[in-house]
């Protein structure tokens, strides 16, 4: 299917299934933040406090 | 909790009385007309029940009757269940039209009113940030609005001028 028939298709959904899909889109955003925000907080403690790096 | 478990307690305070009309708006009304658009809040348009003319309109009873029940305030929004919700006053004769206007459908059972394509892409342009021009420029690509009820819209609130600068910037040699 091509991106404007895909894009047609998602359209012509219910709105109940859009908002479904919503739901599913928001929970991804949530959980990519939160894993960046994991690496961030591994990534600082990894950091020049480790005596490897301060070598 | 799904944004239909959100708009059943939407509803159950317009049935106690707390709020009056209400209607989506935002993102999440736009993937009403087209596809689904990745949001991370609800934004509801409210007219409050007994307000007389020249009082200051004050959300406090959405938030008492909302926090008396545990749902949890965090900064503009509140959050009810997993979404957060922005409950807004209508702030120009726009919004407020677009409130009275709203047409009304359901999610599984649950009734629920969403603002028109046409309303929305007249706040979208009032508005006017980079996203909201995206979605102007969204709608018109899908077809999704109709172009005499738009026209009629933004005569009625002054935005044609506007529009025309909308319409050089951002359509110009495109068949819209």
């Amino acid at each position: 299917m091509s991106k404007p028939e895909l894009r047609k298709h998602l359209a012509s959904l219910s709105f109940a299934e859009k908002l479904k899909l919503l739901d599913k889109l928001r929970n991804r955003s949530l959980a990519i933040a939160a894993s960046r925000a994991k690496l961030k907080l591994k990534l600082a403690g990894d950091g020049p406090s480790r005596p490897e790096q301060q070598r | 909790m799904s944004i239909k478990a959100t708009l059943e307690t939407v509803n159950r305070m317009q049935n106690d009385g707390v709020i009056d009309r209400y209607a989506i708006g935002g993102a999440v009304a736009a993937t009403f007309y087209l596809e689904p658009m990745a949001t991370l809040d609800v934004d509801i348009f409210v007219s409050l029940p007994h307000k007389a003319p020249g009082v200051l309109v004050s959300l406090s009873p959405i938030y008492e009757y909302l926090t008396s029940r545990g749902y949890r305030i965090e900064r503009e929004y509140i959050s009810v269940g997993d979404w957060p919700v922005q409950f807004l006053v209508p702030a120009t004769p726009l919004e407020l039209e677009a409130i009275a206007q709203a047409r009304e459908t359901d999610v599984e059972e649950v009734r629920t009113w969403v603002m028109t394509a046409e309303h929305l892409v007249a706040i979208a342009l009032q508005t006017g940030r980079a996203k909201d021009h995206a979605r102007i420029v969204q709608f018109l690509e899908q077809g999704a609005v109709n172009r005499d009820r738009l026209n009629e819209v933004l005569a009625r609130f002054g935005l044609l001028r506007r529009w025309e600068q909308f319409e050089r910037k951002y359509l110009a040699g495109s068949d819209e």
